[in-house]
Parts: structure tokens; C-alpha cells; sequence
């Protein structure tokens, strides 16, 4: 290898250690579990304070939106349960009854979730695989 | 006329699998029979695809609700171009639209590279027909777009509100024009490894070089269009003020975007040194291979994202091509490996093979952080039994390095040389221009930027603008040294491709300032107005004059009108609405934004409040109008770039690469090192 091949040898490992590390720091603030709601009920003990990102479907009849639409409150249920989901924040325009949303944020308790980001489904609409319109 | 769909579709998926056999299998063969067959089965199953697509757009455009995929998408009341745009919205339309431009595609390229003597665009042409057979077969035995509505008398289930915006009406079939077209350069890299050569002097045929090049530059600039289409519809229809999330599905287009910029430089090291051969082919097969990924993305439900909630078998068809590709790439490269051996060594650190290696090593290393937080949820789970994402903050601290080292390399490019450090001219401009870079970036300090990525992007863009003038000059100067300046127009005509090459370079350094700017400087308000009042922020008075309704026929529009005045600006009128739109009994938020070459006022409309007051949401976005102004260069350079270098009728009589003397000099060194290497073997 030249002194130049060398150089760009030692170049790049140092870059891509450098960039480890900074995606390192980068995960180590900004990662969530993501979870199902059952399994969030199932786990509720070992997640603790951790953030979270839980996806569920929001329960016909239990979603009220402040006038502001700054604030939401749903019941966001699995296949076996449902936690009580208060979220402060922004909300995304289509939110609505019986959508599959992901909710970002902290277990308040075993049961309740205190959220700060709501994600609906894309525009996009793909087909499920049982064909169902999403 | 739906019949009529289900013959077509299955024709052009019976044609498409025979023209693939019998191009592939007449060329390897030598049969040109099989070859002619081929061919016409190509045209055949072209022809048919047309027809099925022609069948659906005739649906949309009529609202034939027979067709279940016009009932879900459309609706009577959908204006006649959101209707058409439906046609990639769902995903079977969108996997005909796919194929079909796929299949225009390849036709255009075996007409234009048959024009040019080599021996690889046949199987190539076969490898795509087999990629059309295989989107074909994902609608033939998986989600027919020709399937009969079982609920006759429906209106229609409508286009959701938000793809409703003239941005979707091209940023998906652009992505899809884009994907199709990463197909080529693939398949010319696989016609390359697998062909059979007694060409010991070039064991992998270089030809493929100049037949992947020019398509390869097509499918990056449109792929790059595409994402900033994608980025301006969210900015301006998503109402959150910026245009990229790190969603999954953002990155599933971005990955491709940088292994394919890199394989293009790729391709400029080995044309003009002859060296990361291995690496090039590999990243051509990687590039189409993500293209698949990020198909897999949308379409298997598996990741979190903000579009993927969708669930499918057909993103898994997608993932399982992705592993064949990257598996059987491998394979093949590994193969040939010691015919793709490197003709140079790089000996300065300072020339332009050195910062190409660096700029790609960068955009891989991009691309690869992109592809394990996309991944995290599998990754984490597969490892630790949790499954885990990672938010905005893993992206944005690795892209800081290694944006700033690609700016870096973009700055520094024009004035560095193939082979050998700069020449003593050289080395005088670069000092120049680095002169320049210090005095922006103290003049970036002075008009108040204090943070240290601003000053240093700053500094690079003085140091890009002068290094490209600087060569400019002395390309000029080697022509006319008495008047250089007289000169430009012919350092630009006989360069053209490098200074197409060194504009793209510009949009890319245009695009890094409106990131820069939005990023460092962006700043937002919440405020509860009543009519009449005004309210002062961010240097301006935002008076809110009164709130309209409009009742319309298929919406309910609520708008703010606001007059924003600024020292020594004119009043400015801004509307933020929100509409509500009665088939979906959807909300949406339609922003206002005025723009200039400072920044962007972006306000948003949320709701009433008690006493005709209204809620607002108020956005300074500095240098955004630069991030797509950059987008605009790099598609006009690459269109400079694509315009052919000489006649149709020089290039028929040859087989050189195009006006490329270093790739003479290189065939000369080859047929010298062949020599060399048959003596000593005998």
C-alpha cells in the first residue's frame, strides 16, 4: 500500500469511528420502545420511564379533541386491551376514530399513556394483506 | 373494458417472461433467432402493459366504479388530474405504473444503445425485461388492478385530502421513473460480470461504462428531484414548518440516492484511473438492490413510519429480490475479481481520485447509518428481544461531519487533477479561494451567524464559488493567455460534462445552505388574535384582519387573511386555512408562506377561538427558497451533462468511450499490461 493509500486507510477509519460515535450519542437521546398496546400492557413494569412509541387503533367513540386541537384524549386499543391516551401537542389532520396511529411518550401508569406526538397513517393507501382499505 | 385489462396485463407478463429468456439465452447462446423472438415478445408485452395502463387511467378519468381500485382511489366529485394521480396512489396502480415506465424504459435504452457498438446491451435488456416480468407477476398473482368492485352503486371512496397538491401529482412517478431507470445501469453491470470475454487486455467489458453513465446520471437527478418533490409537499402540505422527518420511508429514497451518487463518481475513477472497478460494479447492483429496499419499506408494514402502517406480502417479494441482488452482486464481483484489479495507484492525497474515494466512503458511510436507524426496530429486536427506533437526533449528528467533508470535497474539486497534486497554477487559485472562504466566513460572523456549523458552511461555499471561477480561469488562460476572459465560452464548450459536473456541484452547495439556514435559524410563535389586532414578531407586524368561509362543493374553506408589514418591505397578504373536506369528514391545513432569498414566513391556521379570535402558528424559516433553488440547479446540470458530447454519426463509428482521451491512453497502458502479463505467463 502507498503513503497515500495508508493515509486514506487511516483516514477513513477514524472518520467512521468518529461517526459511530456520534450516532451513538445520537441514539443514546433519542431512542423509544416500540411497542403494541398489549405488549405495552404486558411490559408496562420493565419499560418504567422510558420513552416509548406505542402503535394501536384509536377506539370508536373515545376520541375528543380540544378546540385548539393542542390537546387529544382516545382510547388507544390492542388486540387483548387499550390504554387511556392523553396527548399534548400538535395533532396531525386526519386524525380520527378507528385509524391506526403510533403515539409517542411516557407510561403514566400501567394503563395511561401521556403522549406529546400523535403519527398517523401516510396518505399513501396501501392495500392490508387481507385486502382492507387503510 | 375490464376483460380487456385482465388479457393485457396477463399478456405483457407472459411476454415479458419469454423476451427475458429469449434475450438472455440468444445472446449467451449466439442464437439471433431466439434473440428476434425476443424481441418481438418485448414489443408485445410492451404493447399489452400499455393497454392495461391506458384501460385503469381510462377508469380513473371516467369513475368507471366497476373497477374496485377507481372506487377506493376516486370519487365523483375528484377534479379530473387528482383522479389520474390516482393511478399511483394505491398499490397496485402504483406497481403498473412502475412497470410500464420500466418497460418504456428499456425500449429507449436498446434503441439508443444499439446505436452505439457493444455487446452488452441485449442481455441487458433482457435482465430488464426479467425485472418487468417480476413486477407483473406482483399484480398477476398478487393485487390485480383490474379487480371488479363487489359494491356496485358506490361514489367512490375518494383520494385522501392531503395527496390532493400539485407536488403529488409528479413527486411519485418521478420516484418510480427514477427506480425504473437505477434498473439500467444494473443491468449492464450484471451483462458485464456475467459475460463470457477473451479480451485479456479488459477481462470486465468497460463498455458498460459509458452505456450505465448517461443513464446512471438520469436516474440520480430525477431520484434527487423526486425526494425534494417529496420534501416540498410535506413542507407545504404537512403544515409543520419543515420538510424532513427521517421517516422510514424518506430514508428508504434517500439510501439509493447516495449509494448511486457515489457509484457515479465511481464511475469517473474508473473511466479516467481505472480504479474502484469492484466497487463500482458492486454499488450499481446495491443501488437498484435499495431501490427494492425501499420498497420493502412502504409496502411490508413492518417499520414505524408515518407512511408505512400499511401491511403486504408484496414488500416481502421486494426484500427477498434485494437479498438475490445483493447476494448474487456479490457472488459475481467476487467472481471477477481479479479482472477488476486497479490499473493506478493513488499517490496524492491532493488529487481528484483521492477526494472522489473520500466523497464516496463518506456518502457510504451516510448511507449506512441511514439504513441501521431505518432498520433499528428489526435490528434491536433480532439482538435484544426489544424492538427499539431512534429518533431525528441519531441522523442529524452523524450528517453534520460528513455533510461538512462532502462540501469539503465539492469545494475543493475543480481545482485539483487526475493522478497528481495540483499544479503550481492550481495551488496559487486554491489559495485565493481560500482567502475568499475566510473572509465570508468572517463576513457570515459580522451579520450575525455565531454558530460554528453556519461559519463553517459559509466558509465552504466561499471556497466552492472562487475554486470553480479559479478553473474556469485557467482553462480559459490555456487557450488565450492574452485574454482569458475571451476565452470562457470555449473552456466551457470544451469541458462541457466536467462543468455540467462542477454546476451540480454548485445545486449541491445551494442545497446545503438552505439546510444550514432552516436548520440553525429557524424559529417559531404561537399566538390567540382577534380581528383587527396586531402583533409584532420577528421584525414584522402581523395584522389579522378578518376570518372568511367559503362553502364549496366538495369542501367547507376557513381562511385567516393576515397583512404582514416589515420596515422597508411591501405589505404583505397571507392566507393559512383550513378545509374541510365532506367525503372523508377531514380536516386539512392549508399553510401560507411568503418567500425570498432570505427566508421563508410560514403560517399556519389551527382553529376558532371564543370571540372570532383565531389560533396561529408563526415560522421564520431563513434560506430555505436555496434548498430548492439547488434542487433546480442540479437538474439543469445534469441535463447539461446528458446532452450527448459528440454526432450520431462519430459515435457509430466508434467504440471508444465519448471524448474521453485519458480512456485511450488507458486501452494503450491495458494492451501494453496484457503483453506484459502474457509474457510472463509464458
Amino acid at each position: 500500500m502507498t503513503t497515500t493509500g495508508i493515509k486514506l486507510a487511516v483516514g477513513g477509519v477514524v472518520v467512521a469511528a468518529a461517526t459511530g460515535y456520534m450516532a451513538y450519542l445520537g441514539a443514546s437521546t433519542s431512542w423509544q420502545y416500540y411497542l403494541t398496546v398489549d405488549e405495552c400492557l404486558d411490559s408496562a413494569a420493565d419499560v418504567g420511564n422510558s420513552r416509548l412509541r406505542v402503535h394501536g387503533k384509536v377506539a370508536p367513540g373515545s376520541l375528543a379533541v380540544a378546540a385548539d386541537r393542542t390537546r387529544a384524549v382516545f382510547r388507544l386499543t390492542g388486540q387483548r386491551g387499550s390504554l387511556d391516551v392523553v396527548c399534548n401537542g400538535p395533532l396531525p389532520d386526519n386524525l380520527k376514530e378507528g385509524i391506526d396511529v403510533v403515539v409517542e411518550g411516557r407510561l403514566e401508569s400501567a394503563t395511561s399513556l401521556h403522549g406529546d406526538r400523535v403519527l398517523t397513517k401516510c396518505a399513501s393507501k396501501y392495500q392490508t394483506a387481507s385486502g382492507e382499505r387503510r | 373494458m375490464r376483460t380487456l385489462g385482465e388479457i393485457s396485463l396477463l399478456t405483457a407478463f407472459v411476454g415479458s417472461g419469454y423476451a427475458a429468456f429469449a434475450c438472455i439465452a440468444g445472446w449467451r447462446n449466439g442464437r439471433r433467432g431466439l434473440s428476434r423472438a425476443g424481441m418481438i415478445a418485448a414489443t408485445a408485452s410492451l404493447a399489452a402493459l400499455t393497454v392495461t395502463i391506458a384501460v385503469l387511467s381510462h377508469a380513473l378519468l371516467t369513475k368507471d366504479f366497476r373497477f374496485h381500485y377507481v372506487e377506493q382511489y376516486s370519487s365523483r366529485l375528484l377534479p379530473w388530474q387528482y383522479s389520474l394521480s390516482a393511478l399511483w396512489v394505491g398499490q397496485a396502480g402504483s406497481l403498473l405504473l412502475w412497470s410500464w415506465l420500466l418497460g418504456v424504459l428499456a425500449f429507449v435504452f436498446r434503441i439508443l444503445a444499439s446505436r452505439k457498438a457493444n455487446d452488452l446491451h441485449q442481455p441487458a435488456f433482457g435482465f430488464l425485461m426479467a425485472y418487468v416480468c417480476f413486477l407483473l407477476a406482483t399484480m398477476v398473482f398478487g393485487v390485480d388492478p383490474m379487480a371488479a368492485n363487489l359494491a356496485p352503486g358506490s361514489e367512490g371512496v375518494g383520494l385522501s385530502p392531503l395527496l390532493q397538491h400539485p407536488a403529488m401529482l409528479i413527486h411519485p412517478p418521478v420516484v418510480f421513473l427514477a427506480y425504473a431507470a437505477w434498473a439500467i445501469p444494473f443491468a449492464l453491470a450484471v451483462s458485464a460480470l456475467v459475460e463470457r470475454r477473451s479480451d485479456r487486455a479488459q477481462p470486465v467489458n468497460a463498455d458498460w461504462i459509458r452505456l450505465a453513465r448517461p443513464w446512471a446520471l438520469f436516474a440520480w437527478a430525477v431520484l434527487g428531484v423526486g425526494i425534494l418533490l417529496g420534501a416540498e409537499w410535506s413542507y407545504e402540505e404537512l403544515g409543520w414548518g419543515g420538510y424532513w422527518g427521517w421517516d422510514p420511508v424518506e430514508n428508504g429514497s434517500l439510501i439509493p440516492w447516495l449509494t448511486g451518487t457515489a457509484f457515479l463518481h465511481g464511475l469517473l475513477a474508473w473511466q479516467f484511473r481505472g480504479i474502484l472497478k469492484k466497487w463500482t460494479l458492486a454499488l450499481a447492483i446495491a443501488t437498484f438492490g435499495l431501490c427494492n429496499f425501499a420498497t420493502f419499506l412502504t409496502r411490508s408494514g413492518i417499520f414505524s413510519s408515518l407512511h408505512a402502517f400499511s401491511k403486504s406480502p408484496i414488500g416481502w417479494l421486494f426484500l427477498g429480490l434485494m437479498i438475490v441482488l445483493v447476494a448474487g452482486g456479490g457472488f459475481l464481483v467476487g467472481r471477477r475479481r481479479h479482472g477488476l484489479s486497479p490499473e493506478q495507484r493513488i499517490t496524492s492525497l491532493w488529487s481528484r481520485e483521492s477526494q472522489i474515494l473520500i466523497s464516496a466512503g463518506s456518502l457510504l458511510l451516510l448511507a449506512a447509518v441511514a439504513i441501521v436507524g431505518t432498520t433499528s426496530v428489526a435490528l434491536s429486536e433480532a439482538i435484544t428481544g426489544k424492538r427499539i427506533v431512534v429518533g431525528p437526533a441519531f441522523y442529524n449528528n452523524v450528517l453534520i461531519p460528513i455533510g461538512l467533508a462532502l462540501l469539503s470535497t465539492v469545494a475543493l474539486a475543480p481545482l485539483l487533477r487526475w493522478g497528481r497534486p495540483p499544479t503550481a497554477a492550481q495551488r496559487r487559485m486554491l489559495r485565493t479561494a481560500l482567502i475568499v472562504a475566510a473572509v465570508v466566513a468572517g463576513a457570515a460572523w459580522v451579520v450575525g451567524v455565531r454558530h460554528p456549523l453556519g461559519i463553517a458552511v459559509a466558509g465552504l461555499v466561499g471556497l466552492a464559488v472562487p475554486a470553480l471561477l479559479g478553473c474556469l480561469w485557467l482553462d480559459a488562460y490555456r487557450i488565450q493567455p492574452k485574454r482569458p476572459w475571451a476565452a470562457v465560452p470555449a473552456a466551457l464548450a470544451a469541458k462541457r460534462r466536467q462543468y455540467a459536473g462542477f454546476l451540480i456541484h454548485l445545486g449541491f452547495v445551494s442545497v446545503a445552505v438552505g439546510i444550514t439556514g432552516s436548520a440553525l435559524g429557524s424559529r417559531q410563535h404561537e399566538a390567540v388574535v382577534r380581528p383587527g389586532e396586531t402583533i409584532e414578531w420577528a421584525g414584522r407586524s402581523i395584522r389579522f384582519v378578518k376570518l372568511r368561509q367559503d362553502e364549496r362543493a366538495d369542501k367547507l374553506v376557513v381562511e385567516a387573511e393576515l397583512e404582514i408589514a416589515q420596515a422597508g418591505a411591501p405589505l404583505i397578504h397571507l392566507r393559512p386555512a383550513q378545509h374541510l373536506h365532506r367525503l372523508q369528514n377531514e380536516w386539512t391545513t392549508e399553510v401560507a408562506i411568503h418567500s425570498n432569498w432570505t427566508g421563508d414566513f410560514y403560517t399556519i391556521l389551527h382553529n376558532g377561538e371564543p370571540g372570532g379570535a383565531v389560533r396561529l402558528t408563526l415560522i421564520e424559516n431563513p434560506l430555505i427558497r436555496w434548498l430548492w433553488l439547488g434542487g433546480a440547479v442540479i437538474a439543469v446540470g445534469a441535463v447539461l451533462a446528458l446532452r450527448p458530447e459528440r454526432s450520431r454519426h462519430a459515435i457509430r463509428n466508434s467504440k471508444a468511450p465519448v471524448a474521453e482521451p485519458h480512456a485511450l491512453k488507458r486501452r494503450r497502458r491495458q494492451s501494453q499490461h496484457a503483453r506484459q502479463e502474457e509474457a510472463v505467463l509464458t
